[in-house]
C-alpha cells in the first residue's frame, strides 16, 4: 500500500503557512506582536475575513500559537535559565534558537535540544546579559544555568540503561578504552549556588524572576543521578569530577597521569589512593555506560 | 480484539500534573487517555506512570503528530511506534487529528486546517484506512477547532468530516467543544453539525474549556471548566446516541479532584 501524494496546491498552500509560522515574532513595541501585516499576499488571499477580521489578523491566531507553544516549551525545559534571565530575555534567546533549529518530528521537547550550545554561540563567559528589568547578570552564570538545566532534562528523560559492571576479564579495557558516562548521569559544575537556586523554585507557585547570588569561591562539582525515577544530587570533589571527566576521553593510565599533571605537590601525594577510590565509587553509583575503544 | 469501553464511560487525559495525585486511593474513573507522542520514545518517567495507571485503569491512545494531511508520509518507524504502545496498554481504540501538523520535514506542533473540497476527502480517507489497518485497531479522526476558513473551500466542515469518516470506514473522535468554537470563529449553527454526525460511529466524544480573546475569536485553550454552551451541545449529542466522554485539561490544570468533578457534570447533564 502506498500513499497517495497530495496535491500541488495543497504542498504550496502548507510552505506558505509553514513560512509564515516561522517568521520571528515582533519584539519592537515591548510585546510579542504577530506581524500580519507582513504576510505573504497570496496565503492571505486563501483566507475569508470575517466582518472584524482580515485574513490576515486570522492567520495571526496560528502564528502566536505556534511561538508561544514552543517557547513555553523551552521555558519548562530550561527553568533556572528562563528564571534567571526573565522570561522576555530568555525567549528572545529561545527564539533564535528555535529560528536557527526548527522543530522535527514528533516529539515536542525535541525543540530544545541543543539550546545551551547555541546559547554557548551566542555568549561568553565574559558578556554580561541585562534582563528586562535592568538586572545584569554574568554571561558565566546564563552558560552553567542551561548545561545544568540541559543536564536534569537529559538525566530525566534517558531510558532505563544497564551501568557498567566491570569484572575481572574487563581489566585490560580500562587501559585500552575511555568510558561512556550513563544517559542516566550527569556530571555538572556551577560557579554560583545555581542546583540550589534551581531546587528553591521548581515546586513553587511563583514566576517571578530570580536573583542570582554570589559568585562562589571555586567552581562546584555534582553528580546528578537518576534511580528508578528519582533524581540525586551528589557533591564531588574538584580532582574527582576532573578525573569523571578524563575517562571519557582517555584510558585510565593517561587519565590518571594527565589528573597527577595537573594536581598540586601536596595534593599528589595521595592521588593513587584516592583516585582508586574515586573510580570505585563511580562503578559503584552507576556512572559508566559501558566501555568505548579509542 | 481490543477490550471497549461502556458506551456511558467517563474519562480524563492522563497529564503529567496529576502523576502524584494518582495513589491509594485511586479515583473512581472509568478510563484515561494519554497524548501518545508523550509515550513514544523509551524515557523513563513517562512509561513509569503509564505502567502505574495501566494496571488499573483502561488507556485509549490520543495523537497529535501523525500529520494525516502533510505533504510527506508518517514514518513506518511512526505508525510502528503507535501501534506498540496500543499493543502495550490493550487499547481500545486510537485517534488523532482530520488536519496537518508539518511540511517539508518542519513540525510545527500544531493542528492545521485545510480547504473542504472533495479532492482531499479522497487524500485523507485513504491515508486514514491505511493508518486503521497498520494500528489493527479502530482510528478515529477528530475535527479541528480552528480559526481561519479558506476561499477555496467548497464543502461544510461537517460535510468534509463525515466524508472522510465515511470513506476510510473509520470512527468519529467527536471534540464538542471544537465544535462550538469552530462555530463560533465560523458563525455556523453548531446543531447542524451534530446532525451530521453518524452518532453509532462515534469511538469517544472530547469535551474542554476554551478562552475568547479581547477581538473576539474563541480560542481552544483547554485551560478552564467546560462552558454552559458546550455543556448544553453535549446533552443535545447525548440525547442522540450515548458514548465515552473524555474530559481534555491542558493548561491551568486544577486539583485532580477538581478535575474529575468537572468531568462528572456530564453525568448530570445527560441525565
Amino acid at each position: 500500500m502506498t500513499w497517495p501524494d497530495s496535491p500541488d496546491w495543497l504542498l504550496e498552500l502548507q510552505t506558505q503557512f509553514g513560512e509564515m509560522l516561522r517568521t520571528p515574532l515582533d519584539r519592537s513595541g515591548g510585546s510579542l506582536r504577530a506581524p500580519s501585516e507582513a504576510y505573504d499576499a497570496r496565503l492571505v488571499a486563501s483566507m475569508l475575513p470575517t466582518p472584524s477580521l482580515s485574513g490576515a489578523e486570522r492567520l495571526a491566531v496560528y502564528h502566536r500559537q505556534y511561538w508561544f507553544r514552543l517557547l513555553t516549551v523551552l521555558q519548562g525545559l530550561y527553568p533556572l535559565t528562563a528564571r534567571l534571565l526573565g522570561y522576555w530575555r530568555f525567549n528572545e534567546f529561545a527564539a533564535a534558537h528555535l529560528g536557527a533549529n526548527p522543530p522535527r518530528g514528533f516529539d515536542i521537547e525535541a525543540a530544545g535540544e541543543g539550546f545551551e550550545e547555541t546559547l554557548a554561540r551566542q555568549l561568553a563567559d565574559g558578556d554580561t546579559v541585562v534582563t528586562a528589568s535592568g538586572r545584569p547578570v554574568e554571561g558565566a552564570a546564563v552558560l552553567d544555568s542551561a548545561r545544568i538545566d540541559a543536564g536534569f532534562h537529559r538525566v530525566t528523560r534517558a531510558p532505563q540503561s544497564e551501568p557498567l559492571r566491570p569484572g575481572p576479564a574487563d581489566v585490560a579495557r580500562f587501559s585500552s578504552s575511555c568510558l561512556a558516562l550513563s544517559p542516566t548521569v550527569a556530571l555538572l559544575q556551577e560557579r554560583w549556588a545555581l542546583c540550589e537556586l534551581r531546587a528553591s523554585f521548581l515546586d513553587g507557585p511563583s514566576d517571578d524572576a530570580v536573583a542570582l547570588g554570589e559568585r562562589l569561591p571555586a567552581p562546584r562539582h555534582w553528580l546528578l543521578a537518576r534511580h528508578g525515577t528519582q533524581l540525586g544530587l551528589l557533591a564531588l570533589e574538584p580532582p574527582e569530577a576532573e578525573l569523571l571527566g578524563l575517562l571519557q576521553a582517555h584510558p585510565l593510565e593517561q587519565a590518571l597521569g594527565l589528573l597527577e599533571a595537573g594536581a598540586s605537590e601536596a595534593d599528589r601525594l595521595h592521588l593513587p589512593e584516592r583516585a582508586q577510590a574515586w573510580l570505585a565509587r563511580s562503578v559503584r553509583l552507576g556512572v559508566w555506560a559501558g566501555f568505548v575503544s579509542t | 480484539m481490543p477490550r471497549q469501553l461502556a458506551r456511558d464511560a467517563l474519562g480524563l487525559g492522563l497529564r503529567t500534573r496529576h502523576y502524584r495525585e494518582l495513589t491509594e486511593p485511586w479515583p473512581d474513573l472509568d478510563y484515561f487517555e494519554i497524548i501518545s507522542e508523550n509515550f513514544l520514545s523509551d524515557a523513563q518517567g513517562p512509561r513509569y506512570h503509564l505502567d502505574r495507571v495501566r494496571e488499573r485503569y483502561p488507556i485509549v491512545l490520543h495523537g497529535v503528530g501523525l500529520n494525516l494531511l502533510g505533504p510527506a508520509l508518517p514514518s513506518n518507524d511512526y505508525l510502528d511506534r503507535v501501534a506498540a504502545l496500543a499493543e502495550l496498554v490493550d487499547a481500545p481504540f486510537v485517534s488523532d487529528h482530520l488536519c496537518w501538523t508539518g511540511a517539508h520535514g518542519v513540525s510545527h506542533h500544531d493542528l492545521l486546517p485545510v480547504p473542504h473540497v472533495p479532492e482531499l476527502v479522497e487524500l485523507a480517507a485513504e491515508r486514514a484506512r491505511h493508518v486503521q489497518q497498520h494500528l489493527g485497531r479502530p482510528f478515529g479522526l477528530e475535527n479541528l477547532s480552528s480559526y481561519v476558513e479558506f476561499t477555496a473551500s467548497t464543502m461544510t466542515e461537517w460535510d468534509f468530516y463525515a466524508a472522510v469518516v465515511e470513506r476510510a470506514g473509520c470512527w468519529f473522535m467527536l471534540d464538542i467543544n471544537n465544535i462550538y468554537v469552530s462555530s463560533q470563529n465560523h458563525r455556523f449553527e453548531p446543531s447542524n453539525y451534530l446532525a451530521r454526525i453518524d452518532f453509532s460511529r462515534v469511538l469517544q466524544v472530547h469535551i474542554a474549556g476554551h478562552t475568547r480573546e479581547p477581538n473576539g475569536t474563541i480560542i481552544d485553550t483547554h485551560d478552564q471548566p467546560v462552558t454552559d454552551a458546550v455543556w448544553q451541545l453535549y446533552a443535545q449529542a447525548f440525547r442522540q446516541h450515548a458514548f465515552p466522554t473524555l474530559l481534555e485539561w491542558d493548561d491551568h490544570i486544577p486539583p485532580l479532584q477538581e478535575a474529575l468533578a468537572e468531568l462528572r457534570r456530564a453525568e448530570a447533564i445527560r441525565a
